[in-house]
């Protein structure tokens, strides 16, 4: 795309950072050139380091004193660098404002929302109280915040995260700026919440012509929504032009290898035809046990990679309000491993004193069964019970009702020394892989732990030969055997992490949001070694993420979570190729692909209403508000198996819960 | 707010109770009496003075009765100063401790939170560096080495200042005990101060104040200085009970006349209704103190509320 100079709305030349710190001095940003024009949208992606988020603040004079800032950044006619802070004040938040990663701790905590959104009106106009509260009205219903008078009132945290980003976006726009730096402004929220906010931006854009440089990691969301993309690595940019050109014809190696990083989920076009030819038995929500009409498609819907082969015959659905059916994939019931049943996990809540206590219910009668050798993947987005449902199954946390089952022993009445067995047997990967590792030990002594316990034989040398073959075989260098954590990148710490849990040959590994805090490539490296080790061990995986297409690299069935209970459970192929149930339906649509003739090209699913709170019994209806009225508030919508492996709950039609038109 | 207000309100009675019944029997439990002298008293005088206090009935029938005039806002007679109830001593030397305590409390919150933000402004720089050396000399020097030099050094040396003595309430008189009182105070709340608001000044809501074009006051005043309270806040509740405990020795060097003296002498002969009194009241006060902070939390930040 050619730009024309005179449309340049900021134009940094030649831009360096350097920080001062105790190691000497730290090159953040070598030399970067970044232009935007008005009504362009320019990515800028880099994983964590790269300086990408640094350019931008440093253009805005927002980094902290130990930074020292050479080159020139020219803004309509001035070096902003050059600028006083009194100067650049009248431009921060009035002609160039920004949007941050975390809608949490980016809004002041004390102040409420209306408090917060008068003063830029108030610093950079100087308009009455009743003129900045009118306009700060306009704009939260703008980017469409319900009872928006209302939220003015209210404080950061008593918003949702999607709502909270919202107002960002709101308070960055109120003096309507020439450009809108928007720093990951999505990677803290649910897919379905960044695809609203994402749309939003973009028609933000559209309609007031603001230049936007979106700052992020995400190919997806670059291929969403920029016109040219600048890919960053250690302070420099190794590739720039149109998002085109990035995407199919990528240069240097390094956009090769992050554009090959992302997981993408492919369905193959016939596939996709058979889903469509599957709506015609949407017409009616399915009782239990209805069996619907198989859709002219082949006898097995499943894919060869999926062990889960559709041979059993379709099980009767079990009693009502009960989730579980017999969903294992297997027709041999020996290879079955682990078999859950209406498994429950409920939290009292108080509220105060004398408030009536509440029940969160957490976990909602979910089943399910393992086969030796497979991986299920759980989805859900935030506050869908899908980490509790991995500590009730490992008894982390004590269920409150229903069966685990694990090779014929029911876990939930085994005593402490027979859970003990079993937890040699099953282990799990957290999330934040230096928070879960204990800081006052050496790597090497968090690794020969499990030895201790599980094999108390072994002596010293031989648990450090067991750890050193098995940190060759997760991929670290022996040398970091005597480190500590925080010594450590994000990458290796996961495969202590790994390590650690593999160390007694578990036959389940649970992986709860295991590579959800790494970056792209590192993601990609510790998926392929999850593989390559289940291959080895024979290990039955869990695999829990938000993310829709970490999950479908990984699993070869995948049970979608809403709420504590399961909307649909299906081998992943068949998952995509046909999804049956709104919710999951719309998961799949909001998920970024990092194709842009594709992700352009696609129409998502809106759903009415926000993501409800497990606290609201009634929100497990939300698929089904057609029988509102007859059903017990606390009803779970029942599982039944519409296509052969294929279990879905009961919903209304899409097409009823659609979005009403121009009301989104 | 007003609901919180009134949660936490309800949440003192049993640290209340908990607090007064573990005083009760804790002093119980110490051997010898108010009436255990270096002269033993006859026999029948000791049981009508034990009928008289009640002492004569079981441990447990005491502490009954003694909840139940508690309750009525009764803290019981001396059992040493017979003319004077223990209430009446109290509120005689409840004046004095309460300008000497108060005034040091305002004095180091003033100085400390002045103190504080200075530093953190000018962190790592001269103006910083002194305040940290004043503030280190006020935390590693104890009050009983702090008062006699100053004593020294302004009463009889320079001869500015009393070196005791309440002197009808003079300024000059509350001078050297309050600063004597206030300097710890003033010290680790300038810390606090300083630590706190460099955190929050690195905080993602300062860099969008910033990012919005908002002055420096402004983000220093609107933005910074609440949750840079929150942990000095937090820190006055012990804050006061140093202040009143210190107060004993403050009040003893200095000869003033405030509850401290009497606490002390009535510790040393076993009275055993004005020691639990005194306790009970600092108790009360304590608790109070904590309950005000707590609604004071609560104002500051908004998430507290809820919780």
């Amino acid at each position: 795309m050619m730009q024309n100079v005179d449309d340049r709305v900021l134009d940094i030349r030649n831009l360096h950072v350097r920080f001062q710190t105790n190691d000497g001095t730290v090159e953040a940003v070598r030399g970067v050139d970044a232009q935007v024009s008005a009504g362009e949208c320019l990515g800028v992606v880099g994983e964590s380091g790269s300086g990408k988020s640094q350019t931008f603040l440093a253009a805005m004079g927002l980094l902290a004193s130990n930074a020292t800032v050479t080159g020139r950044v020219q803004f309509q006619g001035q070096n902003l660098l050059d600028l006083s802070v009194r100067e650049l004040n009248r431009i921060r938040g009035s002609r160039i404002s920004m949007i941050f990663q975390d809608p949490l701790t980016a809004l002041t905590p004390h102040l409420r929302i209306g408090a917060q959104m008068r003063e830029v009106l108030q610093t950079h106009q100087h308009i009455s109280d009743r003129d900045a509260q009118q306009r700060c009205l306009q704009w939260l219903e703008n980017v469409r915040i319900p009872e928006a008078a209302h939220r003015l009132k209210q404080y950061p945290h008593e918003l949702s995260g999607g709502m909270r980003q919202r107002v960002m976006i709101a308070m960055a726009m109120l003096c309507e700026p020439e450009l809108l730096i928007a720093d990951e402004p999505t990677t803290a929220l649910d897919v379905t919440i960044q695809a609203e906010i994402l749309d939003l931006m973009d028609e933000l854009r559209r309609d007031h012509g603001t230049a936007v440089v979106l700052i992020t990691h995400d190919m997806g969301v670059v291929a969403r929504m920029c016109d040219r993309v600048q890919v960053m690595r250690h302070g420099e940019y190794v590739e720039q032009g149109s998002c085109e050109e990035v995407f199919y014809g990528a240069q240097h190696d390094y956009t090769k290898m992050l554009l090959d990083s992302v997981p993408r989920i492919y369905v193959a076009p016939e596939q996709i035809v058979t889903a469509d030819k599957s709506e015609a038995d949407e017409v009616a929500p399915l009782r239990q046990g209805a069996q619907p009409v198989s859709p002219a498609s082949p006898a097995s819907p499943a894919s060869p990679a999926s062990p889960a082969s559709p041979a059993s015959p379709a099980s009767p659905a079990s009693p009502a309000n009960d989730q579980s059916v017999s969903t294992t994939g297997s027709s041999n019931p020996a290879e079955t491993i682990l078999r859950v049943r209406d498994l429950r996990v409920t939290f009292p809540v108080h509220s105060g004193w004398f408030a009536r206590k509440r029940t969160l219910r957490a976990v909602d009668g979910i089943g399910f069964d393992l086969a030796a050798g497979e991986t299920l993947g759980i989805v859900g987005e935030s506050g869908s019970g899908k980490s509790t449902l991995a500590r009730a199954i490992l008894q982390l946390i004590e269920p409150t009702d229903g069966q685990v089952n694990w090779q014929g022993k029911e876990l939930t009445v085994l005593g402490r020394r027979e859970l003990q067995k079993f937890r040699q047997n099953a282990q799990i990967v957290f999330q934040d892989p230096l928070a879960s590792l204990n800081p006052s030990m050496t790597v090497g002594d968090s690794m020969a732990e499990p030895l201790k316990i599980f094999e108390p034989g072994l002596d010293r040398q031989a648990r450090t030969r067991r750890v050193a073959s098995m940190m060759e075989r997760v991929g670290l260098p022996y040398t970091l055997i005597n480190r500590y954590p925080h010594e450590l990148s994000g990458g290796q710490n996961q495969r202590v992490g790994i390590a650690r849990a593999m160390m007694s040959r578990p036959q389940l590994l649970i992986c709860d949001e295991a590579v959800s805090a790494l970056d792209v490539s590192i993601q990609a490296q510790i998926l392929a070694l999850l593989k390559d080790l289940q291959q080895e061990f024979g290990l039955s995986l869990i695999f829990i993420s938000h993310d829709l297409s970490v999950v479908w690299e990984v699993s070869s069935r995948i049970l979608v979570m809403y709420l504590g209970s399961v909307v649909e459970l299906a081998s992943r192929d068949d998952l995509f190729a046909r999804p049956q149930h709104p919710y999951t339906r719309q998961l799949v649509s909001a998920v970024p692909v990092p194709d842009p003739k594709v992700e352009r090209a696609r129409s998502r699913i809106k759903l009415q209403g926000e993501l409800a709170s497990p606290m609201d019994a009634g929100a497990r209806l939300r698929f089904l508000p057609s029988r509102r009225a007859q059903l017990p508030t606390d009803h779970v919508p029942l599982l039944s198996e519409r296509f052969p492996n294929h279990f879905v709950a009961e919903h209304d039609p899409l097409e009823s819960l659609l979005q009403p038109q121009g009301a989104e | 707010m007003l609901n919180y207000a009134f949660r936490r309100l309800l949440s003192t009675i049993p640290v209340l109770w908990i607090a007064i019944t573990a005083c009760f029997f804790v002093l119980r439990l110490a051997p010898g009496g108010p009436f255990d002298g270096e002269r033993p008293l006859p026999e029948a005088i000791k049981q009508n003075l034990a009928a008289h206090y009640n002492l004569d009935k079981s441990l447990f029938e005491q502490y009954i009765i003694y909840l139940g005039n508690l309750l009525q806002g009764d803290l019981g007679p001396s059992f040493i100063n017979q003319d004077f109830s223990v209430a009446e001593q109290l509120l005689v030397g409840l004046p004095y401790t309460l300008i000497i305590g108060g005034v040091a409390f305002f004095l180091s919150i003033v100085l400390g939170i002045t103190a504080g933000i200075l530093g953190s402004v000018y962190r790592n720089r001269f103006p910083d560096y002194l305040i940290g050396m004043v503030v280190l000399s006020g935390l590693v020097l104890p009050n009983f080495l702090v008062a006699p030099v100053l004593q020294l050094f302004f009463g009889l040396k320079l001869e500015w200042l009393p070196v005791g003595g309440w002197g009808g309430g003079a300024v000059s008189h509350i001078v050297l005990p309050v600063v004597v009182l206030a300097l710890p105070h003033v010290a680790r709340i300038s810390r606090l101060t300083r630590g706190a608001m460099i955190e929050v000044m690195h905080s993602n809501f300062i860099r969008t104040a910033r990012s919005k074009g908002l002055g420096s006051a402004s983000i220093v005043w609107r933005h910074a200085l609440k949750p840079t309270l929150t942990p000095v806040v937090s820190y006055l509740g012990p804050a006061a009970s140093y202040l009143l405990t210190g107060s004993l020795v403050v009040e003893t060097i200095f000869g003033l006349p405030g509850i401290g003296r009497y606490f002390i002498n009535a510790a040393l002969n076993r009275d055993y209704g004005m020691v639990l009194g005194t306790v009970v009241f600092y108790m009360i006060l304590i608790v109070v103190l904590n309950l005000i902070v707590d609604i004071l939390y609560a104002w500051l930040d908004p998430r507290v509320r809820s919780r």
